[in-house]
């Protein structure tokens, strides 16, 4: 091989490993759904959004960013805490989800309210009970910070920030949030095998639980009414707040399963402390109503056995590299 | 050379921009916000504090054919800022037309399309923050005589979704090839709904297309 083609060969590798680094889909999963043609992902922009993600002063009070609710530790989620907390000590009606995968998802929120990955970052920035503040304010104040100048200007070549730069560098960081390397992964890889016990869970999830919770997502991204017993202090009536149809009552999304041994508690009111409370619920919990999901109407039957080997499977979802990647961390 | 040669004659051709101007209107006079009082048919008095709408989709069109349609046609006019109120078309050649068609709102392919930039950026306020959407018209003020809360009443009407699409596409029939002057008239409007009846419209719902489809009834040339 002469000097030309060896030359060539490294750019080739060099340009393949950075944008592999950037993002990419794994051999596993579908194609996504946010439309990164409309926002090219660049290291600059990334970065922007990484440092938004852990910016208090998008708060009003200067305290509360984007990870006081989504500590990367913890998949993301508010590990401990049933619902979310905000400014002034205050506390929100939902348990913060655990943030993964988002390039995948179709909406957002508990209630699907959101549409875009783009527009969620609006919401708690204005929620009286989390960030207090709003967008134009969250601007103003980026915009009088020295440090964001440069960082605006690598980004978009303007050292201005905007309400669309900024939410878009905050979806360039998201979409980065890639969890697809726990046990599971690797076993469907083939390059490690499950269990006895895992084994025996995964066919158990494939046939009680996957039509609702589907691989490789661990979710369908529905909006579905899993038969909980009515909340009576928070009332929340679920998608129906977002579409008045009661056709819509107590729907809330169905969540992913990747990563749920880190992001307990569960359900939107983190009313679940422990999975094998969730399964209990599964099992012999089930409310009946109008618009409970087809697959629960009759309970999902699990014996004590078959409720341990599902837990171990869901173990599998644990993906440690994920959780510790220094590059979700904010940087040095 | 055929190729320079259709191309002087794509410049030699001229062209005109047409002007289309906006105003927000009380049986034709201009709406002074925050000052002027403005007496409703059955006896309510209003300030108006906010009017602000997205004008967009704007086509030309000539015997029911279209012959102009404005790309990325997004326009947030707004009666507290004077230079929203005036918009240029820009046809590659001049062009006759005998109508103007245009929507109030945002799409709907728009609205689930992430953030975006100019008119559309969620920083003009126009954005709701904890349910996906633009709002399509915003209309706030005091109404000394309504029974609302500090006497205020707020419509921010939006939905893009069935059954609360509220996008209104109008159509209005126009003479004039170089000025379009189009006025949309409070007057008629309020005459038409009675505003006691519902004082806060905040969210997609019924009202809100119901509002809407009054409010597009309400634009005329002038």
């Amino acid at each position: 091989m002469n000097r030309f083609a060896i030359v060539l060969l490294c750019l080739l590798l060099c340009a393949f490993v950075v944008s592999e680094s950037l993002f990419t889909v794994p051999l596993h999963f579908p194609k996504p759904v946010y439309d990164l043609s409309k926002n090219v992902l660049t290291q600059e922009k990334i970065l922007l959004g990484r440092i938004l993600f852990y910016e208090p002063a998008l708060s009003k009070s200067n305290t509360i960013s984007c990870e006081s609710c989504h500590s990367p530790f913890s998949a993301f989620t508010h590990v401990d805490h049933k619902l979310s907390h905000g400014i002034h000590d205050s506390i929100g009606s939902r348990n913060s989800p655990a943030l993964m995968n988002l390039a995948w998802q179709k909406s957002f929120m508990w209630d699907g309210a959101i549409n875009n990955l783009d527009m969620q970052a609006l919401a708690p920035i204005s929620h009286p009970a989390e960030m207090g503040s709003s967008i134009n304010a969250a601007i103003e104040r980026l915009n009088a910070m020295a440090k964001y100048r440069k960082l605006y200007y690598d980004a978009y070549g303007d050292s201005t920030a905007t309400g669309e730069r900024t939410l878009k560098a905050i979806s360039q960081f998201l979409v980065t949030l890639v969890s697809a390397n726990a046990k599971y992964d690797k076993v469907m890889r083939g390059e490690v095998v499950f269990t006895e016990k895992e084994a025996r869970g995964y066919y158990l999830f494939i046939r009680k639980c996957a039509s609702c919770h589907a691989e490789p997502l661990f979710t369908t991204g529905n909006i579905e009414n899993n038969g909980l017993r009515g909340d009576l202090e928070l009332k929340d009536i679920g998608r129906m707040k977002v579409t008045s149809n009661p056709n819509d009552s107590l729907k809330f999304k169905v969540p992913s399963l990747r990563n749920v041994e880190y992001s307990y508690p569960y359900m939107h009111d983190g009313r679940f402390e422990k999975l094998s409370e969730v399964l209990n619920h599964y099992s012999s919990g089930i409310q009946q109503s109008k618009t409970l999901a087809v697959e629960l109407q009759s309970g999902i039957e699990l014996t004590a056995n078959e409720k341990v080997d599902i837990i171990s499977f869901l173990l599998t979802l644990s993906d440690k590299e994920f959780v510790f990647n220094p590059n979700f961390r904010p940087p040095k | 050379m055929l190729l320079p040669t259709i191309f002087l004659n794509v410049l030699s051709q001229e062209t005109k921009n047409v002007k289309v101007a906006w105003a927000v209107v009380f049986r034709s006079n201009p709406i002074v916000l925050n000052e002027s009082t403005y007496l409703l048919g059955h006896g309510s008095a209003i300030v108006f504090k906010t009017l602000k709408f997205y004008i967009s989709n704007i086509q030309l069109m000539q015997n029911g054919v279209t012959v102009f349609v404005e790309p990325s046609s997004f326009h947030l006019v707004d009666v507290s800022d004077t230079t929203t109120q005036i918009i240029y078309l820009r046809p590659i050649s001049s062009i006759g037309f005998d109508r103007i068609q245009f929507s109030l709102g945002v799409d709907s392919t728009t609205s689930v399309s992430g953030a975006m930039s100019g008119d559309l950026d969620p920083t003009k306020g126009m954005y709701w923050a904890w349910q996906s959407g633009y709002i399509n018209f915003k209309m706030e003020g005091i109404c000394a005589t309504c029974s609302a809360p500090n006497n205020e009443i707020e419509y921010h009407l939006g939905g893009y979704q069935d059954p609360f699409n509220a996008l209104q596409v109008i159509e209005l029939a126009t003479t004039d090839n170089s000025s379009i002057e189009i006025d949309l008239d409070l007057n008629e409007l309020f005459n038409r709904v009675d505003m006691t009846q519902q004082q806060h419209i905040m969210s997609p719902c019924a009202n809100a297309v119901a509002l809407s489809k009054q409010i597009a009834r309400s634009f005329s040339i002038r």
